[in-house]
């Protein structure tokens, strides 16, 4: 028997100003059986619900009137009166270039996904956000979900000593 | 001799409450979806289809008559190339999502040519609304795909006329 996803049991929040791309992205969740999915245009909307509702997942665009989704992920991640440090967060953004990956990457993103998309890219980041939970990271220069993805092999005291000298 | 220490690193066990929650044998969607099944999720992105092409039509058409008025009104030009911006993005952002991917191509020149820009000049605005044409021509001819070998070309003619006339940049 394989395993199966429950979405009705999961809460997303969407934070698009664009309303196609909001709805897309709704109408994919409601498909799935997501029952609690917010939409809103702004950071500052969603950290009030961030505030007040249980959100599992957090879908983001990069480009956001007022305060960017870098910096909202900024304040999610590091702000002291952040509501949730530790929400998984998909950003969905046409700024898919190499150095807005790395960028993302470094700021706490748990998943990335590059607009165009198809559902089956969605369907996968959102299934490695709820089956494969990340530990966190905190440093005094970083603070998210363990950056690496490869397991690769180390035979040493100190494999983050060896990274800084090499 | 003073070594420097090394910065401290937490390592925060994941949190599995979610994966407790939501997967399960009975239940729901498989982690692996069939074939056949990814094919709908597909139907159900490409129902907002139809929406895309209606609300990226009504902006080109604002967008276009912007750049027009602001080409003989220099007040209007930030206001045209902040809209412009706006316009690039969400067609670049989507138009391979609806099967435009020669849409999302132009959008991306467009994009490109208008980024970190507050105004432009005369001929900055013609090359805007060049583009902004073809992005119309490309919606109302339903040129899905990538188009003919004619429909390339063009997109690489406007990326180089794109090039040639970005600077100066303010």
């Amino acid at each position: 028997m394989s395993a199966k996803i429950d979405f009705s049991k999961v809460s997303f929040l969407v934070v698009d100003g664009d309303k196609i791309s909001a709805q897309v992205v709704f109408d994919t969740l409601s498909y799935l059986g997501a029952v609690s999915v917010r939409r809103v245009g702004k950071p500052e909307e969603a950290f009030r619900i961030l505030r007040t509702q249980q959100v599992d997942i957090i879908i983001t665009e990069w480009r956001l009137r007022g305060m960017d989704g870098l910096e909202f992920l900024d304040s999610l991640r590091n702000s002291t009166s952040s509501p949730n440090r530790f929400v998984p967060v998909i950003m969905l953004t046409a700024h898919s270039e190499q150095q807005y990956v790395t960028t993302a990457r470094d700021l706490g993103i748990t998943e990335f996904l590059a607009k165009p998309f198809n559902a089956k890219a969605l369907y996968s980041r959102l299934v490695s956000v709820i089956t494969r939970p990340r530990h966190f990271i905190n440093t005094s220069t970083y603070f998210g979900p363990d950056r690496r993805r490869r397991q690769v092999p180390f035979d040493g005291p100190d494999r983050r000593g060896t990274d800084k000298r090499n | 001799m003073n070594e420097q220490k090394l910065p401290k690193v937490q390592i925060i066990p994941p949190r599995t409450e979610l994966k407790q929650r939501a997967v399960n044998f009975t239940k729901g969607f498989d982690v692996d979806l069939a074939p056949e099944q990814l094919e709908e999720l597909e139907k159900v992105v490409q129902r907002s289809s139809d929406s895309f092409v209606r609300s990226i039509g009504h902006d080109l058409t604002e967008s276009r008559q912007l750049v027009i008025d602001a080409i003989g009104n220099a007040d209007l030009r930030s206001a045209a190339v902040e809209k412009c911006a706006d316009l690039a993005y969400s067609t670049k952002a989507l138009g391979g999502t609806f099967d435009y991917p020669l849409m999302t191509q132009i959008a991306k020149s467009l994009e490109i040519f208008l980024a970190g820009r507050t105004t432009a000049n005369r001929r900055q605005l013609m090359v805007t609304q060049l583009h902004i044409d073809a992005i119309y021509v490309i919606l109302a001819s339903r040129v899905t795909g990538f188009g003919t070998s004619i429909e390339q070309a063009t997109t690489v003619a406007l990326a180089k006329l794109a090039a040639r006339y970005a600077e100066p940049r303010e």
